[in-house]
């Protein structure tokens, strides 16, 4: 056995042990589709940057977009994607809203203080707090066009034309490359399409084929933002 | 006796000159390899449990605290504090104190995956299995909504491997809250905390934290770390037992030139005010044989001396110093003071000294404090030395000393007797006596026994302050308590450590224990597997959604077949990589079945422990720290004891020069002084703990050599009562430094032994032939 999976037994075990570690399961995943979902609708909007610092430059300029969402998950065992359907809001000011409507409904909302899920009690914090903090954070920081965080864990390739542009968002280090091997985020005009690889030949792929720019948060919206 | 002395003055300084060349010889071979000085005070500690698989036990349990050093990199800056672990991962990875750092997260999630695979079932959480077992059907709900959930917790399991979601719950369950998690790029694993984010680093060190010479570079690397973190606008924490012995080492060796220092410093002035002659310094000398011997005989026996014995030992050079007094002091009574003559007046009564107190030291090494028996090992060489060295060497050398000392010394303990004279002619002795032990009763009454082993180790209030709050970051806080489970095979093992695990979630349920980890969270038992298997072939009549989302059929029964087959063995699932914080508890086969452990976090009350244990078979506490502190009290009784014995034996000693009565009064005054000793440390509200108890046993050693040198009263009262003085004076010089030693077992022995030299001076005029009548 490596001494890496020596020391990740370690970590799971020593921090299980306290029942404080967590990753691999609940925060890898989440995040990479995070880090995708935001800077691609975050690209979304722009006409002409293609080199990343003008992109990222652009990226502060939205306010709010919104639009449906479609998601497909491709397993190697099932002939047919497991597809969901529903609606997103996302404010550059408050964060996200991310709500599935079909065939399951669940309600997300992504903010400076993490990730919560809407129950019948009101928002639920996501277990794991500070794992989501550091996913609002990347969140944030590429809200606010800051890639260098990406950059330091991916290498990011931007080809195409303003009206039909490709990021790759390619792995640097083992422990992600044992999981992905490329996140894919394409758009015209706006951002159409996400698509998450995985190492094990599963992929998902997040449809955007409406999304609109927004003028201000409705009342609702406004008041599911409110902490 | 026909001894021709002439011939022995001659030859026993060559004689002497020989052993020494010998002693200084073995000495140098044996510290050849640097100072062989351990620094764990608690190597001294009795090994506890003579079952040899106990032993074990503790031994597997203090393995991580003796050879790991955790660090806690913070930064306000989450980069910087991954940076910083990064530096100093790479730096300690190239010390040779080291075998493994890590501070990188570089998981084979293939590893990790097939275990999850392979061992879903049995580390299915406690909830979920209640779910199976129960509501089946939420279970395949919940599952669904899971796989079309974009923000659902994923899986390290692919879906096609885990389709009813078990391999994702167990993971789950491994980790239950986030609150160390892993940066995706480094790996370096995070703790966010107050604006600062804490990167861990754990290092394992390479030889014995215990090893004598790694503490110290430990602690260097440690504090070199410290520097370059706080230099660029960072924090370090750092844990580990190699710091405490490290801190320990250091300690001690200040305060053994503290002590030692300060008792030469303060022995070379008294004898110089005594005698006025620069020769007479070297009667320092039997201090340095005294010490050169005990060291010497210390590592023959155990193979290294303890710091503490170090310690304590320095305190020998006070009784070292005394012997060349016996026949010093005789200056005042002899006007021709020559040394041999001196001697041979004197050696009767140094001889009996010698023997007294080579009993007296000799009755703790029968104590089962290895401590004891070092320092009664350490003290008879050293007497022996010291002995042979004062009566061998030291004449011969002072042998050109005309000693006139200064009358008015001799004046004031004529003067002191006089003083006395007058006190007893008025009261007579037997009020007195009367009021003494009233005195001694009042006192006796208020002492209070107390053994703890945080007297043994010390105040380091900064690495304690570090410990926790690393415990209040990491939330892991290991304890010294921990369950041994004994069965007969590998299932009833499973079994008793599932048993008591059930009783450990009632006692974190009431938040009375921090949290526990039992072989059983990873390898359930058969019985419990059983049921969920039963449990889990009723599935196929719940899992319709899943079906209606378009997965096989033969995929779903597919899974649940290889779910039905028995899983791995214990030894296989011990060897996966999610098992490594749980490999130490197993202890594998014994004589009579097989063992395993149960460790806690998180101090818990030991009779809560004890009760969780009641009633299951094969269970049983193991709890060091209580174990030791009854010990104590233990070893306590037992000294006391010995320490009667051995008073026995100087009373028939004794019996051979001053007759029954005379022996009996030269032994009684000595155990007088150490009961009002330790009346004085009831009324001073100190307690008495094991080394107060051990400074009541060399203070009668002290006390019977006092009453001897009054007894013989060679030269006169007032002679020997000055030469008591000057004794008392040198052994005080060294003892009373001892108070101020930061150790609280040291500081109070050093304040009994101050006590005790008092009143064994106070007494020993009793010791006079004649009790001068009125």
């Amino acid at each position: 056995m490596s001494a890496g999976a020596r020391f990740v037994g370690w970590a799971v075990g020593w921090a299980s042990a306290h029942r404080s570690w967590h990753c691999g399961n609940g925060g890898l995943k989440p995040t990479l589709r995070l880090i995708a979902i935001s800077f691609a609708l975050l690209c979304a909007g722009q006409t002409q940057a293609f080199d990343l610092d003008q992109l990222s430059a652009q990226l502060a300029k939205p306010a709010l977009v919104r639009g449906p969402f479609i998601q497909q998950k491709h397993l190697r065992a099932l002939p047919q994607p497991l597809t969901s359907k529903g609606q997103f809001v996302l404010s550059r000011e408050f964060g996200l809203l991310w709500f599935l409507h079909s065939p399951v409904q669940q309600d997300y909302r992504i903010d400076a203080n993490g990730i919560a899920r809407r129950t019948p009690q009101g928002w639920q914090p996501q277990p794991g707090q500070d794992v989501a903090a550091q996913q609002s954070r990347l969140f944030l920081a590429v809200l606010k066009g800051d890639h260098s965080g990406l950059a330091r864990d991916f290498d990011l390739h931007l080809q195409g034309t303003a009206e039909a542009w490709q990021l790759q968002l390619q792995p640097r280090s083992l422990l992600l490359k044992q999981i992905f091997s490329a996140i894919q985020i394409q758009g015209g005009a706006l951002v159409e399409r996400i698509e998450l690889q995985e190492v094990q030949g599963d992929s998902t792929v997040l449809l955007m084929p409406d999304t609109q720019p927004g003028a201000e948060l409705a009342e609702q919206e406004r008041s599911d933002f409110a902490p | 006796m026909p001894l021709d002395r002439p011939a022995l003055e001659r030859n026993l300084p060559r004689l002497f000159g020989l052993l020494l060349l010998a002693l200084l010889l073995l000495a140098a071979w044996q510290w050849r390899n640097g100072p062989p000085v351990a620094a764990s005070m608690l190597a001294l500690l009795p090994a506890g449990s003579s079952d040899a698989l106990v032993q074990q036990a503790e031994q597997r349990m203090q393995e991580p605290l003796n050879r790991e050093v955790l660090l806690l990199v913070g930064h306000p800056q989450r980069a910087e504090a991954i940076a910083l672990a990064g530096q100093l991962g790479q730096q300690w990875q190239a010390l040779p104190q080291f075998d493994r750092v890590q501070w990188s997260l570089q998981a084979d999630l293939a590893a990790i995956r097939q275990q999850l695979r392979g061992s879903r079932l049995e580390l299915l959480p406690a909830a979920d299995r209640q779910l199976l077992l129960a509501q089946p059907e939420l279970l395949i709900q919940q599952r669904v909504a899971q796989l079309f959930d974009t923000f659902a917790a994923s899986s390290l399991l692919p879906p096609e491997q885990d389709w009813l979601g078990l391999g994702a719950r167990a993971q789950q369950g491994l980790n239950p809250h986030g609150r160390i998690q892993a940066d995706l790029g480094s790996g370096v694993l995070l703790l966010e905390s107050q604006g600062m984010t804490w990167a861990l680093l754990r290092a394992h060190t390479a030889g014995d934290a215990f090893d004598l010479q790694a503490p110290k570079a430990i602690a260097a690397a440690v504090a070199q770390a410290r520097t370059v973190v706080t230099a660029q606008g960072g924090q370090l924490l750092a844990a580990s037992g190699v710091l405490y012995a490290a801190a320990g080492q250091a300690k001690a060796s200040r305060e053994i030139s503290w002590i030692g220092g300060g008792a030469t410093l303060g022995a070379l002035l008294l004898l110089l005010l005594a005698f006025r002659r620069w020769r007479v310094l070297l009667s320092l000398l039997p201090v340095a044989v005294a010490l050169l011997a005990g060291c010497t005989a210390c590592v023959l026996v155990f193979g290294q001396i303890n710091a503490l014995t170090l310690v304590l030992g320095a305190s020998l050079i006070g009784v070292a110093a005394d012997y060349p007094l016996h026949y010093l002091s005789k200056s005042w009574s002899l006007p021709a003071w020559r040394s041999w003559s001196a001697l041979w007046a004197t050696l009767p009564g140094l001889s009996l000294s010698l023997g007294t107190n080579l009993i007296g030291y000799l009755a703790l090494a029968f104590t089962p404090f290895p401590a004891l028996t070092q320092i009664a090992v350490f003290s008879a060489a050293g007497l022996i030395g010291a002995y042979l060295c004062a009566v061998c060497l030291l004449p011969a050398w002072l042998a050109p000393l005309r000693l006139t000392p200064p009358a008015s010394l001799l004046g004031f303990a004529e003067r002191l007797l006089r003083l006395r004279q007058r006190l007893l002619d008025k009261t007579g002795s037997g009020p007195l006596l009367l009021v003494f032990l009233l005195l001694c009763g009042g006192g006796l009454w208020q002492v209070q026994s107390q053994n703890d082993l945080r007297q043994w180790l010390g105040q380091e209030p900064q690495l304690l302050a570090e410990a926790q709050q690393i415990a209040a970051l990491t939330g892991q806080q290991p304890t010294s308590q921990f369950f041994l489970v004994r069965g007969a095979d590998q299932q009833q093992l499973l079994e008793r450590q599932a048993a008591l695990a059930l009783r450990l979630d009632g006692l974190v349920a009431a938040k009375q224990l921090q949290d526990y980890r039992a072989l059983s969270q990873l390898q359930s038992p058969d019985s419990a597997l059983q049921l969920l298997r039963a449990a889990l072939q009723q599935l196929p009549q719940h899992w319709q959604p899943l079906l209606a989302m378009g997965i096989p059929l033969a995929a779903l029964q597919q899974e649940l077949a290889q779910l039905l087959l028995p899983g791995p063995s214990l030894e296989t699932t011990l060897a996966g990589p999610l098992s490594e914080a749980w490999r130490p508890l197993w202890l594998g086969a014994t004589a009579d079945g097989v063992a395993g452990l149960v460790s806690l976090q998180g101090q818990a009350n030991g009779a809560q422990l004890r009760g969780a244990a009641e009633g299951l078979d094969g269970v049983q506490l193991v709890d060091r720290i209580g174990e030791l502190n009854q010990l104590f009290a233990a070893t306590q009784l037992s000294a006391a004891e010995l320490k009667l014995l051995s008073c026995g034996a100087i009373l028939l000693l004794l019996c051979l020069p001053f007759g029954f009565a005379g022996a009996l009064r030269v032994v009684c005054l000595p155990l007088l002084a150490a009961l009002a000793t330790l009346a004085c440390l009831g009324w001073l509200g100190e307690p008495l703990t094991l080394f107060s108890l051990f400074g009541l046993l060399l203070i009668t050693a002290i006390g019977v050599d006092y009453a001897i040198l009054l007894r013989e009263a060679i030269g006169g009262a007032a002679v020997s009562l000055l030469g008591t003085l000057l004794s008392g004076l040198l052994s005080w010089l060294s003892f009373g430094l001892l108070l101020l030693s930061q150790t609280p077992a040291i500081a109070n022995f050093g304040l009994t032994i101050s006590l005790g030299l008092f009143f064994c001076f106070l007494l020993a005029p009793w010791a006079a032939n004649k009790v001068p009548s009125q």
